[in-house]
């Protein structure tokens, strides 16, 4: 039997003994899903520490809506959720007409819902074939999702005459009459998406390798959610049926008839079934605001002032946006101008909890939780 | 069409000032209407009292929103937007301050989520949270020490939309 002499055991112990790793992702990255950046700190395999950097797209937002007319600092708003701007237009509308007091005509209501609709949905679509590529289905989940995304944005390029960013709506109201075969085409495009939504559903739902990479990874419970300050799908994922749309109803959402999809553990997979079943409610949305509008009236009133005079006036607005609450801060001390507004991107503080998310899980899985929070860096960094 | 439903809106909103005042002696608080919410103002000094006492008395569970404000002379002021899940209600807390770089108890110990909410309004408005862990930029340079939505700071910096002649372009120093 041979006995080790101590010194040499603790130099030996040494020699094999595991260094922390630090890894640099980002921010020009597939996986980070535009200018995001994080700095994980692992231990061979696991990850120990994660500090997200963000910014890069920071393009002063409340600073120039300060500095501008309420009606011309519009167009940047919908640019902080890109891929559903016209959810950002509608909350900031609403921000300027609770200060204004004005009144928006009911056609113009169900209008901007079907679109607000429709962009949550089209944004979706994103999230589940970004995911599905994260996990490893080599782009056939984005290009299927992609199909359905065009089908959708070729819509909204016949209704307001832009893509992305459509600037549509108005204090007030919405810009354009709808074109004349709206609601046949409307009605087409909602079949075309169901079959793509099934598609999806599929591809991903039915994998049994998506399934077990998903399930049971980062779990969440409704407490550490709220305290966290995490709203939308993730907070529903952990199985609290909360959506603004019903707890705090705006526009016209009250009269509407949908359901709110909840998981069980608020894991990764739950956060992709929430958001792939919330589509299927956003159909049913549309439909009854097809079914219900007004085929005729006004969209916006024509004797609105050219220029908007708000005296001291503050609200908060929120609106539930595609990845969860999306408020706005207005304040009003008179003039042309607002004197303060604030976004509270729910982007923003889903992913303020990342760090808390990734801590213990595997770098490879680091990827797919960054992933499942869906997050838009237009709206992170403003 | 209105944007509240006109049920939400008002009534909570009316009770939710006494329930609050019986909840919570002994803390003096001005109580005002917002467009949206009851809106209302404490001192600097019991900001965290009343706000744990909003937390585990009144289950305002939710830290919605940390808002910082410049109003010039007047000095600089926070608004915090809470919720309660279970009584399906919003608040919102105002705390006035001075100007310069005035000093707020940090909220982290008590919602995790006011951490980046502060991050951003100390680099933007240039408050300093005591006890906040982490304080340094969030969305700006981390050397660079402007608060650009302070009102004084000009939205146009340098001369860099004034044409070839003017000089170079960059950041004030």
């Amino acid at each position: 039997m041979t006995h080790w002499p101590e010194q040499l055991v603790s130099s030996r112990e040494a020699e094999f003994d595991t260094v922390d790793m630090t890894i640099n992702i980002g921010p020009q990255h597939p996986a980070t899903h535009g200018v995001f950046r994080m700095v994980l700190r692992v231990d061979g395999e696991l990850v120990t520490d994660c500090e997200p950097y963000i910014g890069y797209l920071h393009r002063g937002l409340e600073k120039l809506t300060e500095n501008h007319d309420y009606r011309q600092a519009m167009g940047w708003w919908d640019r902080t959720d890109y891929l559903a701007g016209l959810c950002c237009e509608g909350a900031y509308c609403m921000a300027v007409e609770k200060l204004a007091g004005m009144q928006v005509p009911e056609r113009a209501e169900y209008i901007r819902v079907i679109m607000m609709e429709l962009s949550r949905i089209s944004s979706h679509f994103m999230f589940l074939g970004a995911f599905g590529a994260d996990v490893g289905s080599f782009g056939t989940s984005f290009a299927y999702a992609w199909r359905e995304r065009e089908r959708i944005y070729d819509l909204f390029e016949e209704v307001a005459g832009d893509r992305m960013f459509p600037t549509y709506f108005r204090p007030g109201g919405i810009t354009m009459e709808l074109p004349e075969n709206f609601e046949a085409r409307c009605r087409q495009l909602l079949g075309q998406i169901r079959q793509g939504i099934e598609d999806l559903d599929g591809l991903l739902t039915g994998n049994e390798i998506f399934i077990e990479r998903c399930c049971n990874l980062s779990p969440l419970d409704t407490e550490r959610a709220i305290a966290l300050g995490i709203t939308g799908p993730i907070l529903r994922a952990t199985g609290l049926a909360w959506d603004i749309r019903k707890a705090e109803p705006y526009s016209i959402y009250d009269r509407l008839t949908f359901d709110i999809p909840v998981g069980r553990q608020g894991d990764i997979f739950d956060r992709f079934f929430v958001r792939l079943s919330e589509m299927y409610q956003s159909c049913r949305i549309i439909e009854q605001c097809l079914a219900d509008m007004p085929k005729k009236g006004l969209i916006l009133d024509p004797k609105l002032p050219k220029t908007l005079r708000i005296d001291k006036k503050e609200c908060y607005v929120r609106n539930e946006g595609t990845k969860g609450e999306y408020g706005v801060y207005a304040l009003a001390r008179g003039g042309t101008k607002p004197y303060r507004m604030k976004l509270r991107s729910p982007s923003f503080c889903n992913l303020s909890a990342l760090r808390e998310m990734v801590v213990g899980n595997y770098v490879a899985d680091a990827v797919l939780i960054l992933g499942s929070l869906d997050i838009v860096l237009g709206e992170v960094d403003k | 069409m209105t944007q509240d439903s006109p049920a939400k809106s008002q009534l909570p909103a009316a009770g939710l000032a006494d329930e609050i005042a019986k909840a919570l002696p002994g803390i003096p608080v001005q109580a005002v209407e917002t467009t949206t919410d009851l809106d209302l103002t404490v001192e600097v000094a019991n900001l965290k009292p009343f706000v744990q006492g909003l937390r585990d008395r009144l289950a305002f569970d939710l830290l919605r929103n940390i808002v910082g404000i410049d109003f010039e002379a007047d000095g600089m002021a926070l608004k915090y937007q809470f919720y309660s899940f279970k009584d399906n209600r919003a608040l919102q807390l105002t705390v006035t301050t001075g100007s310069g770089h005035p000093h707020v108890p940090s909220l982290v110990d008590l919602y995790p989520a006011a951490d980046w909410h502060e991050r951003e309004a100390a680099e933007m408005l240039g408050f300093v949270f005591d006890g906040h862990p982490n304080l340094k930029n969030l969305l700006l340079e981390e050397d660079l020490h402007i608060h650009p939505l302070l009102k004084e700071h000009p939205l146009q910096v340098g001369e860099v939309f004034q044409g070839i002649e003017s000089g170079p372009v960059g950041f004030p120093s």
